[in-house]
């Protein structure tokens, strides 16, 4: 556990200094990729937990999962219908709750609490 | 301390979580800069036009009185009659380049108050069609100089609506409006208050919206002069014809 929050903090330390930033109009696409990064690190926290983690479902998981929302959100852009974005939030929203209770009752178990 | 259980893959991508929180924490931060600066921007730009016309018009005044006194030893260096030196001064006075004085009226448009729930808060507003009206009914009657809050009225100038503002030669004038005028001042009462147009100001409007309206006799009403440009750019005199 110590290991990925030292990860995080890096990460958003690394961003902060750089001070990078992207343009206004792909800010949808961002908020998007950052949603499937949670779901993916937990989903990968969780499978780590139930002892089945593998690296190449987890990294093919992230990436199909980031590309598609993109792709959505494109899609939404083109047709006019820009609230599609919702769907890969929704999607993302509900798998991030379901993964932090299983992490949650593992860690439980994990710690004979 | 036991060995991890998680692998690098997740931590790196843990660090990428990281990193995108990071961007799209500066590229709010930056949208949320940006967006009270450009209205604040608009505002000191409309700011700084307004001083530097405050400027121009008492650098034009200055130049009038100039070109008034290079005018008057011209007319005595020519040796020109009197004459000639009152007409131009006529023509200044009814040009509305001299500030003026004589019998008038002074009347006061201001906006309503208390607006009703249910009922278009325009109405309850003194709009530029309601200064032209009440400024044509005076010039009809033969008002010889006319001024709304201290813009004086000429041939050029212009009376029109600038959102919750109104727009005279270019000036921006808000509620109460005070229209003098000089002339015959029972007679420009008259007008005014017989005007199909303009006396609806005085009668229907203001008991029904609470304008705050009012005519008064004045025997001395003080008009100051035009301070605009009136620089022709396209009108020329017509050869042959004498001007005055």
């Amino acid at each position: 556990m110590m290991v990925l929050a030292l990860a995080l903090g890096l990460g958003i330390a690394l961003g902060l200094l750089t001070d990078i930033a992207i343009p206004a109009a792909l800010i949808t696409y961002l908020g998007v990729a950052v949603l499937a990064a949670i779901d993916a690190c937990l989903g990968g926290v969780r499978a780590s937990l139930e002892r089945t983690f593998d690296d190449k479902v987890f990294i093919s998981g992230f990436i199909t999962n980031t590309l598609m929302a993109a792709f959505i959100v494109f899609v939404g852009d083109r047709i006019g219908v820009r609230e599609l974005y919702l769907a890969a939030v929704v999607a993302f929203g509900i798998r991030l709750f379901d993964n932090l209770g299983t992490v949650r009752r593992l860690m439980f178990s994990r710690w004979g609490w | 301390m036991e060995r991890s259980i998680y692998r690098p893959a997740l931590v790196v991508i843990v660090g990428v979580l990281g990193f995108l929180i990071a961007v799209s924490f500066n590229t709010n931060a930056r949208l949320v800069e940006a967006v009270p600066d450009r209205a604040s921007d608009l505002v000191g730009v409309v700011r700084d036009m307004e001083e530097q016309r405050l400027e121009l018009e008492d650098r034009l005044a200055d130049l009038r009185d100039e070109m008034e006194g290079l005018e008057r030893e011209a007319a005595e260096d020519a040796g020109v009659s009197d004459t000639f030196t009152r007409e131009l001064a006529e023509a200044r006075a009814l040009a509305g380049l001299t500030a003026v004085t004589g019998p008038g009226v002074e009347l006061t448009l201001g906006d309503g108050s208390d607006v009703a729930p249910g009922v278009d808060p325009n109405d309850y507003l003194i709009h530029d069609t309601d200064i032209s009206a009440v400024v044509n009914a005076l010039l009809a009657d033969g008002a010889e100089a006319v001024e709304i809050n201290g813009e004086r009225v000429v041939a050029t100038t212009p009376i029109r609506c600038a959102g919750t503002t109104v727009l005279v030669n270019a000036a921006r004038l808000g509620s109460p409006y005070v229209i003098r005028a000089i002339g015959d001042s029972e007679s420009l009462e008259r007008a005014v208050i017989e005007d199909p147009v303009a006396s609806l100001l005085f009668t229907t409007y203001a008991n029904q919206f609470g304008l705050q309206v009012g005519v008064t006799r004045l025997t001395n009403v003080e008009i100051a002069e035009y301070r605009g440009s009136l620089r022709p750019m396209f009108a020329a005199p017509v050869e042959g014809v004498s001007g005055s």
